[in-house]
Order: structure tokens, then C-alpha cells, then sequence
């Protein structure tokens, strides 16, 4: 194979051809350039996805009571589910593996007054746990803490927004703010990469928010991580453990789907992965389509080469060359040329998503790239490739004549 | 060196089949020069195809060097014209784009030949045909005659049993024609068995003897008086 005389031959009858080499080199090139293209796309929409949840934990898990639709237990359909405190504990003990964080919500607006400036906002009680399940960023002061929550504190983390809205140019850490007449000390203040909107909330401790309104030890949401290291498929049958648990806790028939809802975000990366995986699938069937293309291309010159070349053939076999080495030459022919054009493409493609590829940052596309698995992956199919292009060639070629070559006709 | 007994070979044309060799013998001893005469048509080349292995016989045996030649693979064939035959063609058939020495090594190439001795080898051989001054020159800088000559350096590099040449002079002027066969006449006064198909009388004439062909069977078989090329030259 490094055979100084058979790379003198190939590189002789690309030099002689060397438009015809260019050009069928071009689309095995052009294929696994769009083959390399279409995966980096597929790739950047991926992360695309996968950057717009990334508000959120991505191992979270979100229970809320809702109506129940069916009538079990000796209870009619139509009933309000209502979380309690005591939910949170039951599942904080019912799972002490599974649950990384976990954080109740009670939700309440507010409308807000610092000296002579106003506003009406939403309020989130809840528990410190919940600065990690939200991935809220303080930019000062801080969030919520345990003694907070023990203490029934009148404290508040408010949105970059309710800041600026609010407090202009002051800084509003250790100020108090009103929150529909009572006075709030602001600990804290947040941003959040998801939107405005999310910027106009306000966090509070939530047995502030229950002792404020009647003492109640309702909770409107329950929020909670998973234990990172699960996988999808472990993380769905611990949400299914959890939906089970909780519906017969609140006696709400299993199969009662308004009852409890139990989101767990792992089920929209489910989609997310499935989707981009149908998307990948589509991107290697075309691009190997177009390669298709390219190496019927490279078949086709080697036929010709062939053709061309059947009276040198025939004398190198009247000469004594086996059919195995014409059947070499052929082969190690095709091979050199699929790989070089081949790897041009890639080199290009490769080039242009360096270049190019970072500065793309959109919700729904970001940083197409290409991993080295692809690039492994795409030089074994290069080398397949040229070897099926030339193996009909390189076959017909052994099977030339040798006569043809004393025939001077 | 050569025997041949009973040799029928018949080609298929359609729903004919044409008898070309209807029972040859014919036997060649070692250092011979042989002519093969006859019309187009008369079966020389088929017969010349067959001692050569490009061709396989119907019936009838051939023997070559004590070796029987007989339902040959593709592989041994090559083995085989590698080893016991050079040939020498009427278009000369060099490669194009090897320079003459590479043409001569081609052969030795064939026969595994380290690239250093092979070169060493194949530059013996050109100079022994007078053109080793052209050893790094492509075919299409050379005359017709150089062009044969190195042909003929290349059939003899692998140092052959027998030489064939099918029409070696059919492209060459009657004056390059005479050096061509006066060199071929000097690697036979060396000992070598060569073989030439020819339908020039002249040509013939300069071999040893002349075997007349003509549809299908030998007529004629005679020893010759050697007329040497060398007097034209």
C-alpha cells in the first residue's frame, strides 16, 4: 500500500485528469460538507432547546393540585385538591434519595409603595430551597433563609425590575417597602435570564405569606429537584412514584388526570431528544443520499479511468501483474480520492462553524458544532465510501483481457 | 523448450463457431529463433495467444519448459507469463507515463523486486540495447525503433524462457526494422528462445526457421539459412 510506484501511478492519472478529478473530488466533498453542515445545525438547534429551559433546573419537578375529575374514595368528582404544609414534609420523608431540593410556593400580589413610587407585583413565597430549583441569581444582597422562614420574617428579594421601578437610583437593599400596607424589608434583589416579566416578582418567605393571610398552611405548588445523577428513565419513575404517592395521600383516583399534576421537566427533554434525534436522522439520511451521489460520481470515473486505461492494463497483466494488484491500484485509487475530497469538505465546514458558529445565539439555534465523533465517523465513511465507488471498477479492471493488449485493433 | 500436441481451438461467433487451430504440433528447442508466418486469418495470432497464457487452448497440450499449461487461474497465469515469457508487441505498448527505465522495471516489479536492484537490473538491460543514454527519457520523447528496443529490454528484464513478439517490425521502417532484428538476432546468439510472428518475408528470413501457417494448420516447417540483419544496418 505505501508503495512508492502505486502512488506514481494514482497521482500520474489524476495529473492527467485533473478537471475530471476535481470534479467528481467536489461532490464527495460538497456531501460531507452539507452532511457535516446539517449535523452542526441539528446540534446548534439542540442547544438551542436545551438554552431556553435552562431558566429552570433542568431536573425539576413541579406538583400542582388541581380538580379532581372523577369520583373516588367516597368523594365526588369536582373536588378542589388543596397542598398543605404538611405535603411538603410527607414527601421530603417519603423520599429522602430521591429529592436533591424542595421548595413550596404561595402565590399572592402585591401592590408595592416606597416613598412616593408604586406598583403591582407578584409575589412567590417560599422556601430557601427554591433559589436553586429557579436558578434565581442574586446580584446582591442575598435570598431567603431557613431563619427567615422559622421567624416568619417580613423580608423580600425583589426583581431587578421592582428595583429600578421602585428605588430609581437608590440602593433598596435594607429599606422596607410596602407590600399592601405592611412593611417588607428588602434582603436582597435578583435577575432571571428568562424575561421582563420574571424581573417584576418578588420572593418571600412563604410562612410569612401564610401567617399574613389567616394563617393558613396552604401551598399552592410544590417545586423540587431529582437527584442529578438520574437518568431519564429514572427520573420518570420517580415523578410516576410521586404522582402515585401523592393521589392516594389525597385519595384521587390513579387514573384521574385533573387531580394532581405532577411536571417534570426530564418529560420535555424526553421531546426534546426525540425530536432532535428525528432531526438527526433525517440530517445523516441526506447527506448520505448526497453522498450517494458523489461516490456513484467517483464509481463512475474510475469506469472510465478504466476504460481508458484497458490496453495498460492489459500489458501490465501480459507483464505479469496479478489481479489482485490491478485490483489494488484501482481501490487505493478511489479511496485517495474520496478521502482528500473528503476532507476538504470537512476542513471547510469545519472552518466556517468555527468562524461563524459561536456568534449564532438565538432561543431556538445556538452554536452549531460538530464533535469529534462526527468527524471520526465521517473519515470511516469516506473510506467505505471510495472503496464501494472503485470495487466494481477495480473488479472490472482485473478482469481485462490480457489479449486486448496484443489486439492492436 | 515448447511442445505443443494436438492443439484445436475454436471461437464462437453467434450460432457458428469458427474452428481458428485445427490440430498443431509444433516443438521449439532451447536457443531457437522461430518464425511464424502466414495471412491474416491463417491463426498465427491465436496460436501466439496460447503459447503466450493469454489464451487458454480447447483441447491438445502445451508444454512449456517442462511445465504442463493447463486450467490456469487468473493468478497463476500472471505467475507464469512472469516468469517464463516476454513479450514484445507491434505498438510497442509502453506505459506512457513511466520513463524508460521504469518501463524495463516493470516486469522486475511484477516479480517483487526490491526498487534499488530493480532499477540496477533494468539499467543492465537497456544498456545492452544501446539506449541507456535514454533511461530517464517517457516513450513519447523516443523514435519508433528506441521505443521498440525498450520494449525489448522490458521483455527480457524478467529474464524469461521465451521471448514472443507479435509483428515486432509491423510499425517500423524497413531500415529500423533491420536494427530491431538485427538486436533480436543477438539476444538469440545469447541463447535465448525467441518466438516471432511476422508476415514479412524479409523478416522471416532472418530468423532460424520458418513455420508456415494457413487456416488452422501448419504447412510448412523448415530450417533456414540465417540471414543476418546486421549487413543492412
Amino acid at each position: 500500500m505505501f508503495d512508492r510506484d502505486i502512488w506514481q501511478e494514482i497521482f500520474n492519472t489524476l495529473k492527467t485528469n485533473k478537471l475530471r478529478t476535481f470534479l467528481t473530488g467536489f461532490s464527495v466533498g460538497w456531501a460531507i460538507f452539507i452532511l457535516v453542515m446539517l449535523l452542526a445545525s441539528v446540534n446548534g438547534m439542540q442547544n438551542g432547546f436545551v438554552g431556553s429551559f435552562n431558566d429552570d433546573a433542568t431536573n425539576s419537578i413541579f406538583v400542582r393540585p388541581g380538580t379532581t375529575s372523577k369520583a373516588y374514595g367516597g368523594f365526588e368528582a369536582g373536588r378542589r385538591i388543596q397542598l398543605k404544609n404538611d405535603d411538603l414534609e410527607y414527601i421530603k420523608k417519603s423520599f429522602p434519595e430521591d429529592i436533591e431540593y424542595i421548595s413550596a410556593r404561595y402565590y399572592a400580589n402585591a401592590t408595592a409603595r416606597y416613598k412616593s413610587e408604586t406598583g403591582s407585583y407578584s409575589v412567590q413565597a417560599t422556601h430557601p430551597d427554591h433559589q436553586i430549583i429557579e436558578k434565581t441569581v442574586i446580584i446582591s444582597g442575598r435570598y431567603v433563609n431557613e431563619a427567615d422562614v422559622v421567624n416568619k420574617a417580613k423580608v423580600a428579594v425583589i426583581g431587578r425590575k421592582v428595583a429600578e421601578d421602585l428605588f430609581n437610583k437608590e440602593d433598596p437593599l435594607g429599606k422596607f417597602v410596602e407590600f399592601n400596607g405592611l412593611p417588607f424589608r428588602v434582603i436582597g434583589v435578583f435577575t432571571d435570564d428568562g424575561d421582563d416579566n420574571a424581573e417584576r416578582r418578588v420572593y418571600a418567605p412563604v410562612s410569612t405569606y401564610q401567617r399574613i393571610y389567616g394563617n393558613t398552611n396552604n401551598i399552592n405548588m410544590i417545586a423540587l429537584t431529582y437527584n442529578p445523577t438520574y437518568d431519564l428513565s429514572k427520573a420518570l419513575e420517580f415523578s410516576g412514584r410521586l404522582e402515585d404517592l401523592m393521589k392516594r395521600r389525597h385519595k384521587i383516583d390513579p387514573d384521574d388526570q385533573a387531580g394532581l399534576y405532577v411536571w417534570n421537566y426530564a418529560e420535555a427533554f424526553d421531546d426534546i431528544s426525540s425530536f432532535t434525534a428525528v432531526l438527526k436522522g433525517i440530517g445523516i439520511g441526506v447527506g448520505f443520499l448526497i453522498l450517494i451521489a458523489g461516490i456513484v460520481g467517483i464509481g463512475n470515473i474510475m469506469v472510465f479511468t478504466i476504460k481508458e486505461r484497458t490496453k495498460e492494463i492489459g500489458v501490465r497483466k501480459a507483464l505479469g501483474a496479478r489481479p489482485r494488484q490491478i485490483v489494488n491500484l484501482v481501490l487505493l485509487e478511489s479511496v485517495f480520492i474520496t478521502t482528500i475530497s473528503g476532507f476538504v469538505g470537512l476542513l471547510f465546514a469545519w472552518i466556517i462553524l468555527a468562524a461563524i458558529g459561536p456568534t449564532i445565539e438565538t432561543p431556538a439555534f445556538s452554536n452549531p458544532s460538530v464533535e469529534l465523533s462526527t468527524v471520526v465517523t465521517a473519515t470511516i465513511i469516506l473510506i467505505i465510501a471510495g472503496v464501494l465507488a472503485g470495487l466494481l471498477p477495480a473488479m472490472k479492471a482485473a478482469n481485462v483481457k490480457p489479449i486486448v493488449a496484443l489486439s492492436d485493433k | 523448450m515448447i511442445e505443443i500436441k494436438d492443439l484445436h481451438k475454436s471461437y464462437k461467433m453467434g450460432s457458428n463457431s469458427l474452428h481458428v487451430l485445427k490440430g498443431i504440433n509444433f516443438k521449439v528447442e532451447e536457443g531457437e529463433l522461430v518464425a511464424i508466418m502466414g495471412s491474416s486469418g491463417s491463426g498465427k495470432s491465436t496460436l501466439l495467444n496460447i503459447l503466450g497464457m493469454l489464451d487458454g487452448a480447447d483441447t491438445g497440450e502445451y508444454t512449456l519448459d517442462g511445465v504442463p499449461i493447463k486450467n490456469l487461474s487468473e493468478t497463476k497465469a500472471a505467475q507464469y507469463r512472469n516468469k517464463f515469457l516476454g513479450f514484445i508487441f507491434q505498438s510497442f505498448n509502453l506505459i506512457n507515463y513511466k520513463s524508460a527505465l521504469e518501463n524495463v522495471a516493470l516486469p522486475l516489479y511484477y516479480q517483487k523486486v526490491p526498487r534499488k536492484e530493480r532499477q540496477e537490473k533494468a539499467m543492465k538491460y537497456l544498456e545492452r540495447v544501446g539506449l541507456k543514454p535514454w533511461a530517464g527519457h517517457l516513450p513519447s520523447e523516443l523514435s519508433g525503433g528506441q521505443k521498440q528496443r525498450v520494449a525489448i529490454a522490458r521483455a527480457m528484464a524478467a529474464e524469461p524462457k521465451v521471448l514472443l513478439a507479435d509483428e515486432p517490425t509491423g510499425a517500423l521502417d524497413s531500415k529500423t526494422s533491420y536494427e530491431v532484428m538485427d538486436l533480436i538476432q543477438k539476444i538469440n546468439d545469447d541463447g535465448n528462445t525467441i518466438l516471432v510472428v511476422t508476415h514479412e518475408e524479409d523478416i522471416a528470413h532472418m530468423c532460424k526457421r520458418i513455420v508456415h501457417l494457413k487456416d488452422g494448420v501448419i504447412v510448412e516447417d523448415k530450417k533456414i539459412e540465417q540471414v543476418r540483419a546486421e549487413q543492412y544496418v
